[in-house]
């Protein structure tokens, strides 16, 4: 079995992996790291719950090969918190109660994450389009959004403060 | 693990020729990746194990840029389809179709991976950005042992996910001509829901080029209509160096169903496609007529 050497950075740390040509990044990431935070859903692109962020963007952990995120900078759920202090996306789908089952939550505050980094301004609708790849069976989609918009709100008067 | 992927070895050239020479190496047993939102998906209902031998990422051969020239704007094949929507001229008059089909195509989180040249080597007959491309009259720049060719974009589609490239040929670059001042594009997306990801049913996309209600180039694009997307010329010649009018607009549209083979699948029947191509050519051409003149 062929093996390939890669070195990637997982929430800030580096990490020299051994992966099969095969392995997803979700795959490593789940089963090698241990970070199961990400979830696989679909396996087709189409649910978003393995959303995780490389290089500052929102990509799906199920549709990048281990091998193609070589020297990337991984960021998960998991990543997120410092210490005991949680990111103002997780504390406002807490408070917004956007999160039921939370199977698809990770993935949902993956996609909003650079938009709100990028765009602590980002209105409703675009909010929306960032999130369309990320499907809720539980609480629908208006929480989120509004946890989203919360959570941009509270970034931007830290950044003004 | 996953159950549904086998594949044997993974190969990142760092140079055009080393990457020409891994697939003239293992021909048909090597699949080209930039991206991977095409190759890499689970299929659902299919059995079986999705196997390639030889994967070869082009992500490092520097194919992610977008140059505009005085003559013409090169985009390199593996641009993500993000990028587009970000360069301005795209949503100038002329290009509009481009951005219109960017924008159309998924989600932000398929395209942030998903490339341009992918969506073409595809081979989609609905892929959407081969219709402002084919309304443009794009060239597609390829790369092979023998050096490099242009491709005409209405020469590269062959059949049903079947592209004009050898097996040990990549695509470069997609080269659009510049348009002139007076011209107008537009493309429209018909899709069952309106979610991000979806399919389209039919997509089309036309440009005009005209000045005083005369019109003096029209190009009309299809998709989802054929095996492959294509060009309406029978609909074209009722409009190119008539009088821009609704009433020829309108005869334009109703002409396009003669140029198409629709068949019926998960997502309309063939009776619904011929019914909409004429309607969303119609409206298309009606925005781009406003946009040329704007």
């Amino acid at each position: 079995m062929n093996t390939i050497n890669i070195r990637i950075q997982v929430n800030g740390s580096w990490q020299e992996l051994a992966v099969k040509p095969d392995d997803r990044l979700i795959d490593v990431l789940r089963d090698q790291l241990d970070l199961t935070g990400t979830k696989e859903g679909c396996g087709q692109g189409e649910c978003g719950t393995c959303t995780v962020n490389l290089n500052g963007h929102a990509v799906l952990s199920c549709l990048i090969l281990a091998a193609q995120a070589d020297n990337c900078a991984i960021v998960t759920i998991e990543g997120l918190h410092k210490g005991s202090e949680l990111h103002p996306l997780q504390r406002a789908f807490v408070s917004e109660a956007a999160v039921q089952c939370g199977y698809c939550t990770p993935g949902m505050i993956m996609a909003a994450k650079p938009l709100i980094d990028m765009d602590a301004e980002a209105s409703e609708g675009k909010i929306r389009q960032h999130l369309s790849n990320n499907l809720c069976r539980c609480t629908g989609y208006d929480q989120p959004v509004r946890a989203v918009l919360k959570a941009a709100k509270e970034i931007k008067e830290d950044t003004n403060a | 693990m996953n159950a549904y992927l086998l594949i044997d070895e993974y190969h990142r050239p760092q140079d055009l020729a080393k990457a020409v020479e891994i697939l003239s190496k293992f021909g048909r047993k090597a699949k080209v990746i930039a991206g991977g939102t095409d190759i890499l998906p689970r299929r659902p209902g299919v059995g079986k194990t999705h196997y390639i031998a030889h994967l070869v990422d082009i992500s490092d051969l520097g194919l992610n840029y977008i140059k505009s020239e005085n003559r013409r704007i090169r985009i390199g094949a593996a641009t993500p389809i993000n990028t587009l929507g970000a360069i301005a001229e795209f949503s100038s008059a002329p290009y509009q179709a481009l951005s219109e089909a960017a924008d159309a195509h998924s989600s932000p989180t398929i395209k942030n991976r998903a490339t341009v040249g992918g969506n073409l080597c595809n081979a989609s007959a609905c892929a959407d950005l081969t219709l402002p491309l084919l309304a443009m009259d794009a060239t597609l720049l390829a790369a092979g042992p023998d050096g490099q060719r242009e491709i005409p974009i209405t020469d590269f589609f062959r059949g049903a996910n079947y592209m004009a490239l050898d097996d040990n040929e990549i695509l470069l670059e997609i080269c659009i001509p510049r348009q002139p001042e007076n011209t107008g594009s537009a493309f429209i997306k018909l899709r069952r829901q309106q979610t991000a990801i979806d399919m389209a049913v039919v997509n089309v996309a036309t440009l005009l080029t005209g000045s005083r209600g005369h019109c003096e180039v029209a190009r009309i694009a299809l998709g989802a209509v054929a095996p492959i997307a294509l060009r309406a010329p029978g609909a074209e010649s009722v409009l190119a160096g008539k009088k821009l009018t609704g009433k020829a607009i309108s005869e334009a549209a109703a002409t396009v169903v003669e140029e198409i083979s629709p068949i019926g699948d998960i997502r309309a029947t063939a009776a619904y496609r011929r019914e909409m191509v004429g309607v969303l050519v119609r409206r298309a051409l009606e925005t781009s007529r406003q946009r040329c003149e704007g």
